[in-house]
């Protein structure tokens, strides 16, 4: 399988003051095309460091990184915010939309961000819309919709510029069961359907268990890899 | 104009509104004032155009050297202009010429520069026809009486002073100058006789007749310094100041109003006061703006970092900041200049002050209003565009 992202010997180092904290010491992991892939571990073991420097977000110590075949540790900073905005979807915790827009204004403002020109997919955003569950909230305000329906808004606005890889920090990590249950399902869809490459941290057993595989690290290592049937 | 920035604008109406009022400000100090100060120079200056004759005649390539008698120009030229000229036994060359159309009046006017009382700098002294330079200005007598043209035989030296003479000299008794008071004029004691408004030219003022006799003898040479020429209607002038180069080549016609220092002079500490309001009125705008802009950069960190997350460049960030910061600007520019409009028809109506709104202050306000509003965005802006994205996303 064709990996859409590599890192080799991936090191991070945070200098706080004078000390420093070694958060990642050595990642090597790949994601194939289309592969979700979900990465558990203890609090503090460096996963979304990793995830921020996979994501553009965070200079690495050491290493490289390759997303889709492009070496994200040799560009710029604003090299990087480019890639991102081409190849990255960004989902957190937190459902960090924006609270002034409509979820359809959500969705537009990563469309006119994405595109440059105001060019945008309207049928895309419907399909989108459709197998999250949100045509009816598309003129809602976040404040006027539920947790869950929240995310599954971020969700559409991570994936609405068909991005390489789509990186989730515990997405259910502030819902309940049964909206985890939803969003759970919407990131399998969206695996099944559109051929999605994810990459998702989580603390959840069950939720790791609807990935294609599940990535062990402790300790700013990678300490195991296993595949789910 | 997209949706972010009107509904970020929309969000926090009050910040909104008083930004929009900052930058109103400023417009309005702005118009307000360079209006006041034009509506005043010009009213001053018609004022002064009102009383005081359009064109100034003297007579040409006549070198005044210091000491030499002032008196050059022969009076019968201001009978000429007003009343046309034909050769007399007295001067048979003489080419007849008309009277120059459109002229109402012309008054001979003696001019003397003699050290100031005091000893410090000069003063002058004018000679004058009375009853023609009253048809030629709109001096008037508000206290005693005219001078006499003093031809009688045993001539008395009497004087004319303006208001503002009698406030700042004093005669010499000592005393402010007042009817009655004497005081040294071509070195001889006059008396005051009358004081007049408004100030034209020189403020102490003696027959010409007098001058002419004490510079020399009237019955030696009947002259003066230059004429004064009011024409029928203002809009005559330059039509005038042709026709009496034509008809007499050898004199020179100035118009009153191109003489800078009669007009200008009291406005220049106007136009330092304009440019210190554009000083003041720029630094408040920006700062309004780079504040309120500053707060909402804060309050908005995790939004900023949402938009660092979606790959939206750092031009990108800039850029939205300052269509909202030039947004609020140009609803602060339309409310300001709408406030302007209405203090124009509120002063003029409660007061005598006159503003004149023109097009150039109205622009440079607008402008002003937009370029702060730029420029107190800039660095809130830059500073968001620089934020570091994780921090930002995580930010509580
Ligand atoms: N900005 C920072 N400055 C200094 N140290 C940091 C910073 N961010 C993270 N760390 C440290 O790096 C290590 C890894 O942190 P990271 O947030 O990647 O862990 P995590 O696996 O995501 O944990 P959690 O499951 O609690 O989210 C931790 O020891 C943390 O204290
Ligand atoms: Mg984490």
């Amino acid at each position: 399988m064709e990996s859409v992202l590599e890192t080799i010997k991936l090191e991070m180092v945070y200098r706080v003051g004078k000390v420093d904290v070694p958060a990642l010491r050595g990642v090597d992991l790949q994601a194939g095309a289309g592969e979700y892939v979900a990465i558990m571990g203890p609090s503090g073991c460096g996963k979304s460091t990793f995830l921020h420097i996979v994501g553009g977000m965070l200079q690495p110590t050491a290493g490289q990184v390759m997303i889709d075949g492009e070496d994200l540790t040799r560009m710029t900073d604003s090299q990087r915010t480019d890639l991102r905005r081409r190849k990255i979807g960004f989902v957190f915790q937190r459902f960090n939309l924006f609270p002034t827009l409509s979820a359809e204004g959500n969705l537009k403002l990563a469309e006119r961000i994405h595109h440059k020109s105001n060019g945008s997919d309207s049928k895309r955003r419907r399909d989108l819309l459709r197998l999250l569950k949100l045509e009816d909230k598309i003129h809602h305000k976040p404040l006027e919709m539920s947790g869950g329906e929240q995310q599954r808004v971020a969700l559409a606005r991570a994936v609405i510029n068909r991005p390489a890889i789509l990186l989730a920090d515990e997405p259910t990590g502030n819902l309940d069961s049964e909206n985890s249950q939803i969003v759970l399902d919407m990131l399998r869809d969206l695996n099944k359907e559109f051929g999605q490459t994810i990459v998702m941290i989580t603390h959840n057993p069950e939720a790791a268990l609807r990935a294609d595989r599940i990535i062990e690290m402790r300790d700013g290592h990678v300490v195991g890899s296993r595949r789910n049937q | 104009m997209n949706s972010l920035v009107v509904a970020n604008v929309k969000q926090r109406p009050l910040r909104t509104a008083l930004s929009m009022a900052g930058v109103a400000l400023g417009v309005i100090l702005v118009v307000l004032v360079a209006g006041l100060v034009r509506g005043v120079s010009r009213d001053t200056t018609q004022r002064q155009m009102n009383v005081d004759s359009e064109l100034r005649v003297y007579i040409d390539n006549v070198n005044i050297a210091s000491g030499a008698n002032p008196l050059q120009m022969p009076r019968r030229y201001a009978d000429a202009i007003k009343n046309g000229v034909q050769p007399t036994p007295e001067y048979p060359d003489i080419t007849p010429r008309p009277p120059v159309a459109g002229v109402k009046e012309v008054t001979p006017v003696g001019l003397w520069v003699q050290n100031s009382v005091g000893g410090i700098g000069f003063e002058t002294v004018e000679g004058i026809d009375w009853e023609s330079l009253t048809k030629t200005t709109g001096l008037h007598i508000i206290e005693g009486r005219p001078i006499n043209d003093s031809r009688q035989p045993e001539p008395e030296f009497e004087v004319i002073v303006d208001r503002y003479y009698t406030e700042v000299n004093k005669g010499l008794d000592g005393k402010p100058v007042r009817i009655g008071s004497t005081i040294t004029a071509l070195n001889r004691e006059f008396t005051v006789v009358g004081i007049y408004e408004p100030s034209v030219m020189s403020r102490i003022k003696i027959p010409l007749y007098t001058m002419q006799e004490l510079t020399g003898g009237a019955d030696i040479a009947d002259n003066c310094s230059f004429l004064m020429v009011k024409c029928e209607r203002p809009e005559l002038a330059d039509e005038v100041r042709e026709t009496i180069k034509k008809y007499y080549p050898g004199l020179k016609v100035i118009r009153t109003d191109e003489i800078p220092a009669l007009y200008s002079q009291g406005l220049v500490g106007l136009d330092i006061f304009l440019n210190v309001v554009i000083a003041v009125s720029v630094i408040i705008s920006t700062m309004i703006i780079l504040l309120a802009m500053y707060t909402t950069i804060i309050e908005r960190t995790r939004e900023i970092g949402i938009l660092k997350g979606l790959g939206a460049s750092k031009p990108f960030i800039v850029w939205a900041i300052e269509k909202e910061a030039t947004l609020i600007s140009a609803l602060g520019v339309a409310v300001g200049f709408l406030i302007s409009v209405a203090g124009k028809y509120f002063i003029e109506a409660s007061t005598r002050l006159r503003i004149d709104l023109e097009w150039r202050w109205l622009l440079l306000g607008a402008g002003m209003g937009l370029v702060c509003g730029l420029a107190g965005a800039l660095y809130p802006a830059i500073r968001a565009a620089n934020l570091d994205p994780v921090e930002a996303i995580s930010y509580e």
